[in-house]
């Protein structure tokens, strides 16, 4: 007769799921060594002096599509595929360390003495290269070249008065525009953070299934930019702070909802359990159990996303979704400094206040 | 004696593996009569806190069925697994308040189990409950103390508003999970005399996992030992000795020398 424990273990350990846990580390080595690959021909072909088309030096761009992908993807492959199968010898590579944990006498060793520790390091170095260059950093012409930039500045330190007056009344309506979609994201965020967190969605499919529609409705939500939210919502409701109110709400409702489920999954699930044990109904689990523990934080996260509304919606205003960016932009094409400078110092101290104030009331609260 | 009472809790061949492989608990079976008070001793790891929350169903077991005054516990779904934990007052090692409700808030919610979605919601309870929990914590020495927020009081006093939770939930049975291990030693006496008290006074069934044998020998009524899991040994507190305890806590274990006659 087999034991429970026995059972168990063959659920966990059909040859179904170890060929996918199999499958899952190999991609993941494959995926890691390619990157690997693609960044030394990358710098190979960057210090190689080879010029391009135009005779100059190939510029980033055009080592890219210079890579020899197809090529590469293979030998990715096989050397992924050499060192799942001879993990013994060389050391648990990183897919396989990721999927199915290291090989206990590798347990302890510190990374400089692990096969995947070298090659971590290794792949950390090659994207800082990589990147210096794919960036075009200068470091000479940041320190030598202020000067081009001089005039921009002394604008800025000699602020206008022209603008103060129309600046205020619509800094007055950035702070409200960045209110309302605060106030607006705060019941949906609310109720789908319920549906968002893991720990109260194991239940049934119907709840795993929630969970997984409303992560991904989310992340999605929150993928696109404010700014393109903006654009849709203006031909929708026409130029004005409206439409900043709707652009920003819908990104708040994302970012809440994400930070207000991942405060639920970190609760203390002590007092769960113990309004549970009374034989509480689920909801009034939720009531008592979770709720008293997640206000604090809501309303940190709550007035935090204010905060950040605020600095949004200057960048919001710049397509035409009102508040105080919507003047920034034609003076900054302009090139009229003095009052970019006078609407800057504006945000610049409403932000830092805002800041300050919630910091305060956040530790009050929490 | 206890030959002739009703039986409370009937477990039989309980086992549970949790997800990683663990063997928590192995084909124990534990029968509880009303009246007892029932010490389950083990070190720590040895499925004490498994085997009290397999019984109401905060754990789910792996095999094995559980009965609770008669009624089949491991079939139960929704509103009948609800009324039989209502049944089930619970004691727990922290103490598990709803840290930032009033102690009060925390002493009704004991009540939860009876009370209409709506008016729980909302935090209303009746007049009649009301007046009923302030006199659960004057029993245990609260009085005065019922708008204070959970959190604002000591560990001892804490465990004491759980106490009179578990009182207000007007249980038939109470699971108390090292109801005194995170308190101070001197405290220890006070919070299990008030457990004491739910069996005596109230008539509670109690069932306790304990590891202080001092405790043990001075409170329970009878023994069950657990060691990887599984029972290794079951009696009553005369019967427990020096062999006995090597048999439970492993041969290395030396028991303290005030406890041991």
């Amino acid at each position: 007769m087999t034991t429970a424990r026995e059972r168990i273990l063959a659920q966990q350990n059909t040859p179904w799921k170890k060929g996918v846990r199999r499958l899952q580390g190999l991609m993941l080595d494959t995926i890691l060594m390619l990157l690997v690959l693609l960044m030394i021909e990358f710098l190979a072909l960057a210090f190689s002096g080879r010029r391009g088309p135009t005779g100059l030096l190939l510029t980033p761009e055009e080592i890219l599509d210079l890579l020899s992908y197809p090529w590469l993807v293979t030998v990715a492959f096989v050397l992924a595929t050499l060192w799942n199968l001879f993990y013994r010898p060389l050391g648990t590579s990183p897919g396989r360390a990721t999927v199915r944990g290291v090989m206990p006498e590798e347990e302890f060793l510190p990374w400089t003495q692990t096969s995947r520790g070298w090659f971590t390091a290794l792949l950390i170095q090659l994207t800082f290269f990589t990147g210096w260059l794919i960036t075009e950093v200068q470091l000479l012409t940041f320190l030598t070249k202020f000067s081009k930039a001089a005039d921009i500045v002394r604008g800025l330190m000699n602020p206008s008065a022209d603008v103060l007056h129309q600046g205020l009344v619509l800094l007055v309506q950035t702070i409200f525009l960045a209110f309302m979609a605060t106030a607006f994201a705060i019941p949906l965020a609310f109720a789908l953070s319920f549906v968002a967190a893991r720990n109260l969605t194991r239940g049934n499919w119907v709840a795993r299934w929630s969970y997984t529609l409303a992560r991904t409705v989310m992340n999605l939500t929150r993928a696109v930019e404010p700014l393109v939210w903006a654009l849709i919502f203006i031909s929708w409701v026409g130029i004005g702070p409206f439409a900043g109110v709707l652009a920003l709400w819908v990104h708040s409702v994302a970012a809440l909802t994400k930070l207000y489920s991942e405060q639920i999954e970190s609760i203390d699930t002590g007092p769960v359990e113990a309004i549970t044990a009374t034989g509480a109904s689920t909801l009034q689990v939720l009531r008592y159990g979770v709720v008293p523990q997640i206000i604090p934080p809501f309303l940190s996260f709550t007035i935090y996303r204010w905060d950040i509304n605020v600095r949004m919606s200057t960048i919001i205003g710049f397509v035409g979704g009102g508040g105080i960016g919507y003047i920034l932009k034609p003076r900054v094409d302009l090139g009229a400094w003095g009052e970019v400078g006078t609407l800057v110092i504006l945000i610049a101290v409403t932000v830092w206040a805002m800041d300050i104030v919630s910091a305060k009331v956040r530790e009050r609260i929490v | 004696m206890s030959g002739e009472r009703g039986i409370v809790i009937d477990a039989r061949g309980l086992s549970k593996v949790f997800p990683d492989g663990t063997q928590a608990l192995d084909n124990v079976d534990l029968e509880v009569r009303e009246g007892e008070f029932l010490a389950i001793l083990g070190l720590s790891g040895s499925g004490k806190s498994t085997l009290l929350r397999c019984l109401n169903r905060l754990i789910e077991p792996t095999e094995g069925s559980v009965s609770i005054f008669g009624e089949d516990v491991t079939r139960a779904r929704g509103k009948k697994l609800r009324k039989i934990r209502s049944d089930i007052a619970m004691i727990f090692q922290q103490f598990n308040l709803v840290r930032r409700h009033t102690v009060l808030i925390n002493v009704l919610s004991g009540a939860l189990g009876r009370s209409g979605l709506l008016s729980s919601a909302l935090l209303r309870f009746s007049e009649y409950e009301r007046k009923k929990a302030m006199g659960f914590l004057e029993r245990v020495g609260l009085k005065g103390r019922e708008s204070s927020r959970a959190d604002a009081l000591s560990g001892g006093q804490q465990q004491r508003v759980a106490i009179a939770r578990a009182l207000m939930q007007e249980a038939r049975l109470v699971l108390a999970d090292e109801p005194v291990a995170s308190l101070d030693p001197a405290l220890r006496h006070s919070i299990m005399r008030h457990i004491e008290d739910l069996n005596r006074k109230e008539g509670m069934t109690v069932v306790c996992t304990l590891h202080d044998i001092d405790l043990v020998r001075r409170y329970a009524t009878r023994l069950v030992a657990l060691r990887a899991g599984r029972k290794v040994w079951e009696g009553t507190a005369e019967q427990f000795d020096g062999d006995t305890f090597r048999e439970i806590y492993g041969e290395d274990a030396e028991p303290a020398s005030n406890t041991m006659i």
